[in-house]
């Protein structure tokens, strides 16, 4: 009868009993010490084992997890199809952006990024690439790597998005910025201030970018035409690289390196709002 | 400042993907919880992590065997234990230890201190002296907050079942807390270890 008694009182516990085997189990423990007692240590080893497993739901998904949900392996990116459209003059091989912060090199940013065209290995990139040549194999390289770590950061916005209000910060949004990301092993920076369009920063999560700890920024707001929006800050060895513009996984990103860190501001608004913050993030951070 | 989308320099256009997007965005929100219960289950971090992998690889393949309208944690809960089983069954053929800690439940352990029995570590280890099932039905439903018809949809047994393994697995888990004293500190003291 024992066993039926931990049965019942587990059963009690989580809630699975109907109206009247509760009221039968409330009955029992009103006259039986020994059963509250039983019913009390029970309770306790639930929350504990509820707390030690408790954190791992907040831990820093690793990239390759992320990869293979995806259907890929994590390191062997291969370039996708993918196609450039160009939105401007061809003529024109620089644009200077109001304010004069950015200046474009569309050839360079077309060279690198986004260059293959239906998977076949065949390339449009103005005749930069072609098979057997270095220079294109480098940067063919590059933007296959650069397709993983994109893909990452979407799919970690698409983490605090789901998330919610259960998001766990790892750092505080009123901590000291440069104190906690040394403590977290995090490229030194600062939290841009995108209060001026009503980005409120909720605090910083770590997350994994190229195989090292890298800066997850994230900022809520009410006006659904633009929040919520992160900013990925990661350490990255490979070349600077002008603000582009993607779309991943029903997520916009605007994307960008700049001496030996790479940037990606992330969201669902329109790439106009994009554009404009990455403008107002790079101008504040210093990475333009 | 608004940047004309008329200037925009460069503009990847989406790309084609061999997977569902939204299988994969389900599959990406649930890996948290998938890598909990994998530790749960395996006891080690890495070991962990490759269980949901291989779980993931497996899911891609059987997309098309998901029913919408069902609860997709579920179904990936289901196919982690059905990857772990696979794997203890492997190593059972190859007559692998895999890690068994040395301690076991009611050994006589060597004294220790206090702070060190209560630590949340030593609740983690005694989940990895119960048996695959106790382990499977106590992290689906203690820890994952699973139903126990949920429960036993997942592992493929009767609701009756799940309480009695259930039951045996908590009133393990005390008894070895107790033995250790664990179940007498409280939350906040083993989490502030």
């Amino acid at each position: 009868m024992q066993k039926h008694s931990d049965e019942t009182l587990v059963a009690y516990l989580d809630g699975e009993l109907d109206g009247a085997e509760r009221q039968h189990v409330e009955a029992w423990l009103a006259a039986d010490d020994a059963a509250r007692d039983r019913l009390t240590g029970l309770a306790q080893s639930a929350d504990l084992l509820r707390s030690a497993y408790g954190d791992i739901v907040n831990e820093p998904v690793p990239e390759r997890l992320i990869a293979a949900a995806r259907g890929e392996t994590a390191g062997e990116a291969q370039p996708r199809a993918a196609e450039i459209l160009v939105l401007r003059r061809p003529q024109r091989s620089t644009m200077t952006m109001p304010g004069g912060r950015w200046g474009i090199g569309i050839a360079a940013a077309a060279a690198l990024f986004g260059l293959v065209v239906g998977g076949t290995g065949s390339y449009l990139a103005s005749g930069l690439l072609s098979s057997g040549n270095p220079a294109a194999e480098q940067r063919l390289a590059a933007a296959a790597a650069n397709n993983t770590w994109l893909d990452n950061a979407a799919g970690y916005y698409k983490l605090v998005v789901s998330a919610g209000d259960a998001l766990t910060i790892d750092v505080a949004a009123d901590a000291d910025s440069r104190e906690a990301l040394q403590k977290a092993s995090l490229p030194q920076t600062r939290w841009p201030d995108l209060k001026p369009w009503g980005l409120n920063f909720r605090g910083a999560r770590l997350v994994v970018v190229e195989g090292r700890p890298a800066a997850q920024l994230v900022y809520t707001t009410e006006n659904k035409a633009i929040g919520p929006l992160t900013l990925v800050i990661g350490a990255s060895k490979q070349s600077d690289i002008q603000p582009t513009f993607d779309h991943r996984q029903d997520v916009n990103l605007l994307y960008w390196r700049h001496q030996g860190r790479a940037y990606a501001l992330v969201g669902q608004t329109d790439i106009g709002y994009l554009w404009g913050i990455a403008n107002d993030v790079a101008w504040q951070l210093d990475a333009i | 400042m608004r940047w004309k989308e008329a200037e925009a320099p460069v503009r990847a256009a989406d790309r084609a993907d061999p997977v569902s997007q939204r299988f994969s965005d389900q599959l990406i929100a649930v890996l948290p919880r998938l890598r909990r219960f994998a530790r749960g289950l395996t006891g080690s971090a890495t070991e962990a992590d490759d269980l949901v992998q291989a779980a993931c690889e497996r899911a891609l393949a059987r997309e098309h065997q998901f029913q919408e309208g069902t609860r997709f944690d579920s179904w990936m809960f289901r196919i982690v234990q059905t990857v772990w089983i696979d794997q203890l069954r492997a190593r059972e053929v190859r007559k692998e230890d895999s890690d068994v800690p040395e301690e076991r439940l009611g050994s006589d352990a060597p004294v220790r201190t206090i702070e060190a029995r209560l630590a949340l570590a030593e609740v983690r280890r005694a989940v990895q002296f119960l048996p695959p099932d106790q382990r499977t039905t106590l992290m689906l439903v203690t820890v994952e907050g699973l139903s126990y018809k949920e429960a036993a949809d997942v592992v493929g047994v009767p609701v009756g079942t799940i309480m009695s393994r259930l039951a045996r697995a908590r009133i393990a888990l005390q008894q070895h807390l107790e033995t250790g004293g664990a179940s007498r500190r409280s939350v906040k003291n083993a989490e502030a270890q």
